[in-house]
C-alpha cells in the first residue's frame, strides 16, 4: 500500500550512463510496467527501487520517505525474478515461510499465513513438496506467494515470462493480472514485450537509452505516442514511420511522400496549427489504419504478405521505404508484387520532428 | 549471454543412451575388449595384493611373485594385523591427525572463501599468494616446516616475543608435540586446497537466490546457513572426502621432518607401511595392511558419494 | 534442394512412444513447421531425419531415395540450433567460413560463395565482428549463412529465433522466410509459437503425443481445424469452445445431432450493446484491437473486436455470429462436417 516517486533518479557505471533523469510517481495499488529494449535502463531502474544497486543521482521515495538509506532486506519489496529465483532445496512450505522466519514471526502465526497464502494460490495440495521440478505456472506462484506472504510494500517484476513458452504466455499473463488483482498491490513490472505491457498494466513508462520517453495508460500511448521510437515500439507490428514533406493543396497542408505519394489533407490540431509546421516531417500510421482504397492517394508495392490466423500483414515497400498494413482476411487480398493503393484517415496519421523525433503538436 | 553456453537442446540432438535396444547390444558387444581392458588395469593391482596377502612372499625368497602359492598361509597376516599393536597405533595417529586437521582445514576454508566471494581491493594478489602453499613440493614443505620447528628456530623466536622468558621448546623431539607440528605443516599446505574448492562451490550458488532471500529480510547469518551451505553440500562434501583420503597418504613431509619419531610418536600410517616394506621386507603382510586401508578408504568414499547423491537429488 | 518424405514412422523409448505412425511430405523448397507442446515428439523427427536416431519402423526418404543406413554426414542436412552455436573465438567471417574450410575446399571457391551468402543476408557490414559484438538478430544471422554456404539438400531448424525479443522475432521470422524464398531452400522448422509457425510456413503438421493431428497450409487449419485440438492450439486468443444447445449463442442454423461442442473464433463473434443475457467481466484494450472476456451463464468467452470500441466492464450485451463461422465438434472432439 505504497506510492513510490523517483525524481531525478540517474545511475552512471563508470562513463556509461545506464539512467539519467528519470522521474515517475507510481500510485498506491497502480501495476506500472518498465517497457523497452533491452540495455534502456528498466531493469537498472527496478534494482535500484528494490535497494540491490545504488543511485549515483536523485532520490526514491515510498509514501514521502527517502528509502536510499534503508538497506534492502527492510525495504519491504517483493521481488520476482525472472528465473523466480525459488529455493529448490526447500519445500514450498518452506519456501513460503521463508520470509516470515526472517522477520521472526512466531510459529503459530507463521503457519497461519503460510496456509492462507497457500490456499489462496491453490499450493495447499503440494505444500510439502521438495520446491524442485514444479511446472513453471506454479513456480511463478510460489514466487508471488513467497513475496507476498511478508506483506511487502510493492511488487518489483522482473520480466517474469522471459523464460516461458509462447504457447503458455498468455496463461501466466491472464493469471499474473488476476494475482495482482487478488492482492490490489502497487506492482512495478519489468519487461520487453508490449504486449505483455499492453494486455496488463494500468500504466506504461517507454524507456530507451537510459531516457524515460512517454508515461501513460496503454491506450494513450498507443494512441497519441510523443515520440518516434515510442510510436515504432507500441503495436504489433509497430507505428510505420515515412519521410515527407509538407506541401499546400487547395484543401489545407498535406504531406508529399514522394514515389509513395501524397497524404490526404491533413487534420491539424489547433496547437499543431499554431506551432506550424517545420518543412520536413516523420508521417507516421498505424499498420491497421491503411485502408485499401482503388482511389488512394497513396500506393506502395507488396513485397511480403504474413498471414497468421485472423489477420494479414502486407509487408510494403522497397527502395528504403519500409510500411506495414494489416489487414482482416475477409477482404480480397493482394499477393506479392502488386502494388497497393491506400488512404489513411487523416485523423489517425501522427506527424513527428525528423530530428528531435518527438511529436509534433500533440494530438493532432 | 552470447550464445554460446552449450544447452540442452544441443546435447539432445546427439545420439545418447536412449538409442534402441538392439544398437545398444551391438554398442556392448563391440566396446567389451575395451571394457575388459579398462577392468583388467583397475582391478590387477588390487588382485595380486590380495593374492601376495595370503602368502608369506618377501622379494628376498627368491621365487617370483606368481609362485607365491608355494608361501600360502592363508589369513595368518590378517590375524597378525588384528593383534599388531603397531599398526593400530599408526591408524589411531592417522585417525587423530584427520579428525584435527580435516576441520580446521574446512572452517579456515570456508573463512576464507567467505571473505574472497566478495570484491575488495588487492583481492587478485591476496588471491595468488594465498595459494602459494599448494604449490608447494610436500618434500620441499617437509623440510621448511623442519627449520621452523628447530629449537632454535624461528617458532620459537617468535613465541619468545610474546612471553617474558627465552621459548626453548624442543617441537620435534617431543613425542607429544612432534604430531603437532606435523599437523601444522599440513594445515599451513593443504588449506588453500580446501579454501579454492569450497570458492568454487561458493560462486556457484546462484545469486539471485541469495539476493531473493535478503529482499524477503534475511540477515547475512541466516542467508548463508539457509541458502549458501546447503547449496553448496555437494561441493563440501567432495571437499571434506578430498581431503579425509588425503590424510591417510600423509608420507614426505612427515617422514622429512621426524622420520614418524621421535620413536614412532608420529608414525602415521603411510610411514608404517613404509618402514615395514622397505625395513621389514615382509610384503605379504604389507600387501595385507594395504587391502585393509583400501577398505577403510573405499567405505568412506562410498558414505561420501551416497550423501552427493542425496544432495544431487536435491537439486 | 530436396523433397523429404517419411512414411510411417514409429520410434520407442522404452515404453514411452516417441512418434506413432507418423507420415509427412515436405515438398521440394516448402517452409515446413513442425507444431505442437514440448514432447510432442518434434524435436525426434529432426533427429531422425539428420539420421542421429534410427527409427523403430518407417522409413525417411530424401529426393524418394530411402534413407535407410545413410549416414548422417552423407544425408547433407544442414541443422541450426536453438542458441545458434556460433563459436565465439572467432569473427561473423571465421564462423560463415568455418564449414567451408573444414572440407579442404579451394580458396577462391569458398571466396566466392561466402560472398553470395552474405550479401543476399545483408550482412558484410558485420562481418569482421565477433560473436558477442553481434545484436541477437546479427548472431542469427550469421548461424543461418553459416548453413547457407555448405549448400545442403536441407535445413532443420529447432525454435532458432525464440532467444530473440519479442519484437526482434517479428523481424526475423520474415526475414527467415524471404531468404528460404530467394534462395529455393528446403526448410523444416521446429517453433512453440503458433503465430510464428502460422507467419512463416508452407505447411504445417500439428502433433500431440507422438501423432500428427493435421497437416495442411496455415490459413487451412485455421479456417477449417479438424479437431477442436487443432482449433485450440491455433488463433491467440484461442477459440471459444462451448457446449452445444446452450443458450450464450444462437447458432443461427441447425446444429448437428452428433454435436457435442461448438466453436467460434474470438474476431467472428459480434457484441451488440443491447442489455442481452451475457455480461462484460473484462475488457483488455490493446490499441488495434480490443478483448473482451464475456460471461453467459457457465460459459466464458472471448470476442476480439476492431479498434478501440467502449464497453463498460459489468455490461449486458447480446451475442452473435455469422452461422458459417461456426464449428461443431463430435464427443472425440473431432470437427463434423456441416451437413
Amino acid at each position: 500500500m505504497t506510492q513510490i516517486a523517483l525524481s531525478n533518479l540517474g545511475k552512471k557505471f563508470g562513463s556509461f550512463t545506464a539512467l539519467a533523469q528519470m522521474n515517475l510517481t507510481i500510485g498506491d495499488g497502480e501495476f506500472v510496467a518498465l517497457l523497452g529494449p533491452s540495455g534502456c535502463g528498466k531493469s537498472t531502474t527496478m534494482n535500484m527501487i528494490a535497494g540491490m544497486v545504488d543511485p549515483t543521482e536523485g532520490d526514491i521515495r515510498f509514501d514521502d520517505r527517502s528509502i536510499l538509506d534503508v538497506p534492502m532486506s527492510r525495504r519491504g519489496v517483493g521481488f520476482v525474478f525472472q528465473n523466480y529465483a525459488i529455493f529448490t532445496h526447500m519445500s514450498v512450505r518452506e519456501n513460503l515461510a521463508y520470509g516470515l522466519r526472517a522477520q521472526g514471526v512466531s510459529a503459530s502465526e507463521r503457519n497461519r499465513r503460510v496456509n492462507a497464502m497457500a490456499d489462496l494460490l491453490q499450493l495447499s495440495p503440494m505444500l510439502d513438496r521438495r520446491a524442485a521440478g514444479l511446472s513453471v505456472n506454479i513456480l511463478q506462484r510460489l514466487a508471488i506467494g513467497r513475496s507476498a506472504v511478508v506483506e511487502p510494500a510493492i511488487f518489483l517484476l522482473d520480466e517474469p515470462l522471459s523464460n516461458v513458452d509462447a504457447a503458455f504466455r498468455s496463461v501466466m499473463r491472464s493469471e499474473l493480472k488476476a494475482l495482482q488483482r487478488q492482492f490490489s498491490q502497487t506492482l512495478v513490472y519489468v519487461t520487453h514485450d508490449q504486449l505483455e505491457a499492453m494486455t496488463m498494466a494500468d500504466r506504461i513508462a517507454v524507456m530507451d537509452h537510459g531516457k524515460l520517453l512517454q508515461v501513460g495508460t496503454p491506450l494513450e500511448i498507443y494512441n497519441n505516442p510523443q515520440d518516434v521510437f515510442v510510436a515504432r515500439f507500441i503495436g504489433s507490428p509497430g507505428m510505420n514511420i515515412l519521410e515527407g514533406t509538407i506541401a499546400s493543396s487547395d484543401e489545407g497542408k498535406l504531406v508529399d511522400l514522394a514515389s509513395t505519394g501524397r497524404s490526404a489533407p491533413l487534420a491539424l490540431s489547433d496547437r499543431a496549427a499554431s506551432q506550424g509546421l517545420p518543412e520536413k516531417v516523420l508521417f507516421g500510421f498505424r499498420p491497421e489504419q491503411v485502408n485499401p482504397d482503388p482511389n488512394g492517394t497513396m500506393a506502395l508495392p507488396v513485397n511480403f504478405v504474413e498471414r497468421i490466423g485472423a489477420r494479414t500483414i502486407l509487408h510494403l515497400g522497397g527502395d528504403g521505404i519500409e510500411a506495414k498494413a494489416v489487414l482482416d482476411n475477409q477482404i480480397a487480398m493482394p499477393s506479392i508484387g502488386d502494388i497497393l493503393r491506400f488512404s489513411i484517415d487523416p485523423k489517425m496519421v501522427r506527424l513527428f520532428d525528423p530530428v528531435s523525433g518527438i511529436a509534433i503538436g500533440g494530438d493532432i | 549471454m552470447n550464445g554460446v553456453s552449450v544447452k540442452k537442446a544441443d546435447i539432445a540432438v546427439l545420439p545418447q543412451d536412449n538409442a534402441g535396444s538392439e544398437e545398444k547390444r551391438l554398442g556392448f558387444w563391440l566396446t567389451l575388449p575395451a571394457q575388459c581392458l579398462v577392468l583388467f588395469i583397475a582391478v590387477f593391482p588390487i588382485l595380486m595384493q590380495l593374492y601376495i596377502s595370503m602368502t608369506d612372499w618377501s622379494p628376498l625368497d627368491g621365487i617370483p611373485w606368481y609362485r607365491a602359492y608355494e608361501l600360502w598361509i592363508g589369513f595368518i597376516n590378517y590375524t597378525d594385523l588384528a593383534s599388531d599393536s603397531r599398526f593400530w597405533a599408526a591408524m589411531w595417529r592417522t585417525f587423530l591427525v584427520m579428525i584435527v586437521c580435516v576441520p580446521i582445514q574446512f572452517l579456515l576454508g570456508l573463512g576464507l572463501a567467505v571473505l574472497f566471494v566478495d570484491e575488495f581491493p588487492g583481492k587478485r594478489w591476496f588471491y595468488s599468494t594465498l595459494l602459494i602453499p599448494m604449490m608447494v613440493v610436500p618434500a620441499v614443505a617437509g623440510y621448511m616446516f623442519f627449520l621452523l620447528f628447530q629449537s632454535g628456530g624461528p617458532v620459537n623466536d617468535l613465541l619468545s616475543l610474546f612471553s617474558a622468558s627465552p621459548v626453548k621448546i624442543a617441537w620435534l623431539s617431543d613425542p607429544s608435540l612432534a604430531l603437532v607440528a606435523v599437523m601444522a605443516a599440513d594445515i599451513w599446505q593443504w588449506t588453500p586446497l580446501m579454501f579454492l574448492i569450497l570458492l568454487a562451490g561458493m560462486i556457484s550458488v546462484p545469486q539471485d537466490q541469495q539476493m531473493a532471500a535478503v529482499l524477503l529480510g534475511a540477515s547475512w547469518g541466516r542467508r548463508f546457513f539457509t541458502i549458501v551451505l546447503p547449496r553448496m553440500k555437494t561441493i563440501i562434501i567432495i571437499a571434506l572426502a578430498i581431503r579425509t583420503i588425503e590424510i591417510f597418504k600423509i608420507f614426505d613431509t612427515l617422514y622429512i621432518m621426524t622420520g614418524g619419531g621421535p620413536g614412532v610418536a608420529t608414525e602415521t600410517i603411510s610411514v608404517y607401511i613404509y618402514k615395514v616394506t622397505q625395513q621389514d621386507l615382509i610384503w605379504g603382510y604389507v600387501a595385507a595392511i594395504a587391502l585393509a586401508i583400501l577398505i577403510v578408504l573405499s567405505v568412506i568414499s562410498a558414505i561420501a558419494i551416497s550423501k552427493m547423491s542425496k544432495g544431487a537429488n536435491a537439486r | 534442394m530436396a523433397s523429404i518424405r517419411l512414411e510411417n514412422i514409429c520410434k520407442h523409448y522404452g515404453d514411452v512412444v516417441a512418434l506413432d505412425d507418423v507420415s509427412i511430405e515436405v515438398e521440394d523448397n516448402a517452409f515446413f513447421c513442425l507444431f505442437g507442446p514440448p514432447l510432442s515428439g518434434k524435436s525426434t523427427i529432426l533427429k531422425i531425419i539428420l539420421g542421429l536416431e534410427t527409427p523403430d519402423s518407417g522409413s525417411v526418404f530424401i529426393d524418394d531415395r530411402p534413407m535407410n543406413g545413410v549416414s548422417p554426414a552423407q544425408r547433407n542436412v544442414a541443422m541450426v540450433f536453438q542458441n545458434l552455436a556460433l563459436f565465439p573465438h572467432m569473427t561473423a567471417l571465421q564462423n560463415v567460413r568455418f564449414p567451408l574450410v573444414e572440407r579442404k575446399i579451394a580458396e577462391d571457391v569458398i571466396a566466392a560463395r561466402v560472398d553470395a551468402v552474405t550479401k543476399k543476408l545483408h550482412m558484410q557490414h558485420i562481418l569482421h565482428k565477433p560473436p558477442s559484438q553481434l545484436s541477437g538478430g546479427e548472431r542469427q544471422r550469421v548461424a543461418i549463412a553459416r548453413a547457407l554456404v555448405r549448400d545442403p539438400v536441407a535445413y532443420l531448424m529447432d525454435d532458432p529465433i525464440s532467444a530473440l525479443d519479442a519484437r526482434l522475432r517479428e523481424e526475423t521470422r520474415v526475414e527467415l522466410r524471404r531468404i528460404q524464398r530467394e534462395m529455393n531452400q528446403t526448410v523444416i522448422y521446429v517453433t512453440h509459437d503458433q503465430e510464428e509457425a502460422m507467419s512463416v510456413s508452407d505447411q504445417m503438421a500439428i502433433f500431440e503425443h507422438g501423432r500428427v493431428r493435421q497437416v495442411g497450409a496455415p490459413h487451412d487449419l485455421y479456417d477449417a481445424p479438424a479437431s477442436t485440438y487443432v482449433a485450440e492450439m491455433l488463433g491467440a486468443p484461442a477459440i471459444n469452445l462451448m457446449a452445444a444447445g446452450g443458450t450464450a449463442l444462437n447458432a443461427g442454423r441447425p446444429v448437428p445431432q452428433q454435436a457435442v461442442q461448438l466453436g467460434v473464433r474470438p474476431e467472428h463473434l459480434r457484441v451488440l450493446k443491447d442489455g442481452g443475457n451475457t455480461q462484460v467481466s473484462a475488457i483488455e484494450p490493446m490499441g488495434a484491437t480490443t478483448i473482451l472476456t464475456l460471461k453467459a451463464g457457465a460459459e466464458t468467452m472471448k470476442a476480439a473486436l476492431h479498434g478501440q470500441p467502449e464497453f463498460q466492464v459489468g455490461e449486458s450485451v447480446s451475442l452473435s455470429v455469422d452461422p458459417a463461422q461456426i464449428h461443431f465438434f463430435d464427443k472425440n472432439g473431432d470437427t463434423l462436417v456441416a451437413v
